[in-house]
């Protein structure tokens, strides 16, 4: 039998610091053979947790327009990616989640605290690759996108050093970014979490409230524009709404340049049992689509394979 | 009583079962997602997501949705069709030590007779679960299984075409009297019956106005089902099977040992776990050990004495 390189196992939590208003920061760890699996973990992997047995905060502390969603009983686990991994022995893992609080599933998660255990299984899906001679990574994040990108940037600093990073993160406003903003008062804010991953940032915020003000795929096209990126030595790395990714894979495919997103679906399983997370892809050229899997051949597809949705 | 003196083994439709529980169609693939997970071999049965003659995409996405105590599903039934299943997962399923029952739904009649006659061939298969009960395809499915004229029709046909496979018919509960149709697949020639499919059912999203899903319903399953379920099998079993001699595989949101344990008081002969899997995947091996324990501490040396014993 093949060993696998996916566990379901229980986890420690070693921290969950909240973040500005609705995010937080989960950090876990791992043993053993659950630690082993997630050794060659790639960016843009998941694993999927259980908590319909995490308690609910106290009322108090569930804003209005949570309170009618905190009442529901969950059942199904939720992926999450990493926005970082590190194995510092063979034998142990500590994998950090960045999440924002937006349904019963994630108000339950603000309760974990330093020393509960929780059920995870992962890691799942295939991640971010990086094809040969790629000289320049363009990291292109929208909202709760960005973790994964970030877990991206330190993965080719350590792995590929030659590779220089660009990452544009984008939010509705400045309180969205669950990160560390650096430089506003210059007009060129920084992300401190990138840079050090080795990234260099550029913020664009919807209302203007931090960077660039507009879409991120504005920020990213005028980038481009500026500075010609050889198309065979460059990438695109994307993760974020879907009409984000669409605009993303169509700059790339005007630019030529080779671009892998990170695509989200309802899921209820995470192992490719239910059939949930169709991404709908093109196959052989024409007109024909089938559905892939979001869980198992995804969640990172090439763009020019994604049909992408429009609603 | 100690452990190893208690027999869980059922005869089921002539089928010998080394423990009640399967897993139910949908939720567990073709077996070989699962086997990361646990092993196929401490199951009593298998039964594969349905086969239908030629391939089908399934529905576009949202495909699911989490309710309180439950999930609703639309997926269409999406499955690679006949050839790629005898060409690609046969092989799989000839590993497996335990009984496999292949799932089949179809449009017509002929697809499933199509269907059938040539798994009958196939000396890895235990036997056929005939999907009459599917409420989320446009053609066939549920609208044979709620007209008895028709479960009666179907039934026969079938029948004929599995020669000597064991034939369940899978019921649903969207009809009035359940043993109408109940007693129409059992005086058709149905060797066993199982029940229930979901129960067709909708989430409105409130900002958009829309069904939350594609295809605007979707099938209810989970512990939300449970209670309704334990009552139509039980309700099966006394007005139909226990009379016909005829073995009930009874489900729907079965997570736990106690949950299988009522399904089989109320007359199932063994149990389907489905949607339990997709939140733990090794959940029907789990329940194995648990129906054990429950015989040991009720002295029930073999649980045949346990089926439909409800007082």
């Amino acid at each position: 039998m093949v060993e696998s390189t996916k566990k379901a196992c229980i986890a420690t939590v070693i921290d969950n610091d909240a973040i500005k208003r609705r995010f937080g920061r989960l950090t876990i760890q791992l043993e053993g053979e659950a630690a082993r699996c997630f050794e060659q973990v790639k960016p843009g992997q998941f694993a999927q947790i259980r908590l319909s047995e995490a308690a609910l905060p106290h009322p108090d502390h569930i804003t209005n327009d949570l309170a009618d969603i905190a009442c529901r009983q969950i059942i199904l686990r939720r992926p999450f990616s990493f926005c970082n991994v590190t194995v510092d022995s063979p034998t142990r893992a500590r994998v950090e989640i960045l999440y924002c609080v937006l349904g019963p599933g994630t108000l339950r998660m603000t309760t974990l605290s330093k020393g509960d255990k929780i059920s995870i299984i992962g890691p799942l899906g295939n991640g971010f690759s990086v094809p040969a001679g790629k000289k320049l990574a363009l990291l292109v994040a929208g909202g709760m996108g960005a973790p994964p990108l970030q877990h991206m940037a330190a993965y080719l600093k350590a792995d590929f050093p030659k590779v220089r990073t660009f990452a544009f993160v984008g939010a509705k406003t400045l309180g969205d970014l669950p990160f560390t903003v650096e430089g506003l008062e210059s007009g060129k804010p920084v992300i401190t979490e990138f840079a050090k991953a080795g990234a260099e940032s550029h913020i664009a915020t919807d209302d203007g409230s931090a960077g660039f003000r507009g879409f991120v795929t504005e920020c990213l096209t005028d980038w481009l524009k500026a500075n010609k990126p050889a198309p065979d030595e460059t990438i695109i790395y994307s993760c974020g709404p879907e009409p984000m990714l669409a605009e993303v894979a169509r700059l790339a495919a005007q630019y030529e340049i080779d671009c892998q997103v990170s695509m989200e679906r309802m899921m209820a399983c995470g192992i490719g049992l239910c059939q949930s997370c169709a991404v709908e892809c093109k196959v052989g050229g024409k007109d024909k689509t089938v559905y892939k899997l979001c869980c198992k051949d995804g969640p990172v597809f090439d763009a020019r394979e994604v049909v992408f949705e429009r609603r | 009583m100690s452990a190893d003196k208690v027999d869980i083994n059922v005869d089921f439709a002539g089928i010998r079962l080394e423990n009640p529980v399967v897993t139910a169609s949908g939720t567990c693939g073709y077996a070989d997602e699962l086997a990361d997970f646990m092993d196929i071999g401490e199951l009593g049965g298998f039964i594969t997501k349905s086969i239908t003659l030629n391939p089908r995409k399934g529905n576009p996405t949202p495909r699911i949705v989490e309710t309180d105590a439950g999930m609703l599903n639309a997926i269409g039934l999406a499955n690679i069709g006949l050839e790629k299943f005898i060409e690609e997962k046969l092989p799989i399923i000839e590993n497996l030590s335990v009984p496999v029952f292949v799932n089949v739904a179809g449009e017509s009649i002929n697809d499933y007779v199509a269907v059938v006659e040539r798994l009958a061939g196939e000396d890895v298969i235990s036997g056929i679960e005939l999907n009459i009960s599917c409420p989320n395809v446009k053609a066939g499915g549920i609208t044979f299984g709620t007209d008895p004229k028709q479960v009666e029709k179907i039934t026969k046909a079938v029948k004929k075409a599995a020669g000597a496979k064991t034939l369940i018919v899978k019921l649903t509960p969207a009809v009035t009297d359940i043993a109408v149709t109940a007693r129409a697949a059992v005086e058709a020639g149905a060797d066993a019956l199982s029940l229930v499919n979901t129960f067709t059912a909708m989430v409105i999203d409130i900002e958009s106005q829309r069904p939350f899903l594609a295809n605007r319903t979707g099938g209810l399953s989970g512990p939300a089902i449970k209670p309704i379920a334990v009552y139509l099998v039980n309700k099966v079993y006394s007005e139909v099977a226990k009379r016909a001699g005829v073995p009930i595989l009874g489900g729907g949101g079965i997570r736990t040992a106690a949950d299988a344990i009522e399904f089989i008081i109320g007359g199932a002969t063994a149990v389907a776990v489905g949607t339990a899997t997709f939140i733990e995947p090794d959940a029907a091996v789990r329940i194995v050990e648990g129906i054990k324990e429950y015989c040991v501490r009720k002295n029930v040396s073999n649980i045949k004495d346990l089926t439909g014993k409800l007082k």
